[in-house]
């Protein structure tokens, strides 16, 4: 099956509201979880960033949250179906606890990428095209502008908390 | 793996050792080290080993922590 | 090439070039705890290419590991940094 462009732009799009939608329930960006994120967030608003978005992405950093969660589900999805997403979801919920993070953000984001990820196969989608698509999510979130990232964070913030 | 694949790892591993002899901060180093790590571990999934993969996934960043707990105990 | 690229191959090229962008921008930025978002980026590049490279079910867990260990290094590596600047 040769690739297909929009496919891929449309599963980093779902990707992409996944983890930000869950991350923003679990309340990531409120504060840091650990020493590391505080002082990531600190540096990103001494570079001209948002200091909510910088506490978001410091946890990134820090945790598995629910980007991990997407993007390790699509493989184990990719590999073995809905088994394998649960598999990934189980060992994104040991990774937590290795990090010393009690949060769940991490195991949802990877069950509801199961199976959203599975869903979409169902519809024409490969869970490769999640994979790629997960990974660019991430890259417009943490990989290009820690200021303007920060800032879009921590308006989506504001709205959560509205 | 075909060869642009394997040039595009390569140069990863390539970037993490610049990294580790330009800087000069040594947390810097230490970043550049993952980097490395992270151009090489896909060579060694291609070929299949997968559980020196893991192996090698887990004795890395742990060399790593160990070391900082090793720099922590010296300065405090 | 008379065929295109298959599905799977575009995933890892996608994934290894987002790889190297990474390892790029690591090299580029100064302050050291503004690398750590590019250094996560490459880890989910990596993991991602991990799983791509070889569908066998134990490499799910050769990219969980992967990505496990290098979150926690991150981490390690930023709570470190920041214990030190007290100290100073």
């Amino acid at each position: 099956m040769t690739v297909d462009p929009l496919h891929i732009l449309i599963a980093a799009a779902v990707s992409w509201i996944n983890f930000v939608t869950i991350d923003l329930i679990f309340k990531l960006p409120e504060r840091g979880g650990v020493s590391g994120a505080r002082e990531i967030a600190r540096q990103i608003e001494d570079g001209g960033g948002a200091l909510h978005g910088g506490y978001m992405m410091g946890n990134i950093v820090s945790s598995p949250d629910a980007s991990a969660g997407t993007l390790l589900a699509a493989c184990g999805v990719y590999i073995a179906g809905i088994p394998g997403g649960i598999l990934a979801a189980l060992l994104v919920y040991v990774g937590n606890r290795i990090c010393h993070d009690p949060g769940y953000a991490g195991t949802t984001g990877a069950l509801s990428a199961t199976f959203i990820v599975y869903g979409f196969s169902l519809l024409g989608f490969s869970a490769a095209e999640f994979i790629a698509g997960m990974v660019i999510a991430i890259l417009t979130i943490q990989g290009i502008s820690a200021v303007y990232a920060s800032r879009l964070l921590s308006t989506l913030w504001r709205w959560r908390r509205a | 793996m075909n060869l642009i694949l394997a040039a595009v790892f390569t140069f990863i591993a390539i970037a993490g050792t610049l990294g580790t002899i330009i800087e000069k901060d040594p947390f810097a180093k230490l970043i550049s080290l993952s980097v490395i790590a992270g151009g090489v571990i896909p060579f060694i999934v291609d070929r299949g080993y997968l559980d020196v993969a893991i192996a090698v996934a887990i004795i890395a960043p742990l060399s790593t922590i160990f070391l900082l707990f090793a720099c922590r105990r010296d300065s405090s | 090439m008379a065929q295109g690229v298959n599905t799977e191959e575009a995933a890892l090229i996608i994934c290894a070039g987002i790889a190297a962008y990474a390892a790029v921008r690591i090299l580029l930025e100064k302050n050291t705890l503004r690398k750590l978002p590019f250094l996560n980026v490459l880890s989910f590049a990596v993991a991602g290419s991990i799983a791509l490279l070889l569908p066998h079910p134990l490499g799910i867990i050769a990219a969980a590991a992967y990505f496990i260990g290098s979150t926690l290094e991150s981490n390690a590596i930023a709570s470190t940094y920041a214990g030190g600047i007290r100290e100073e």
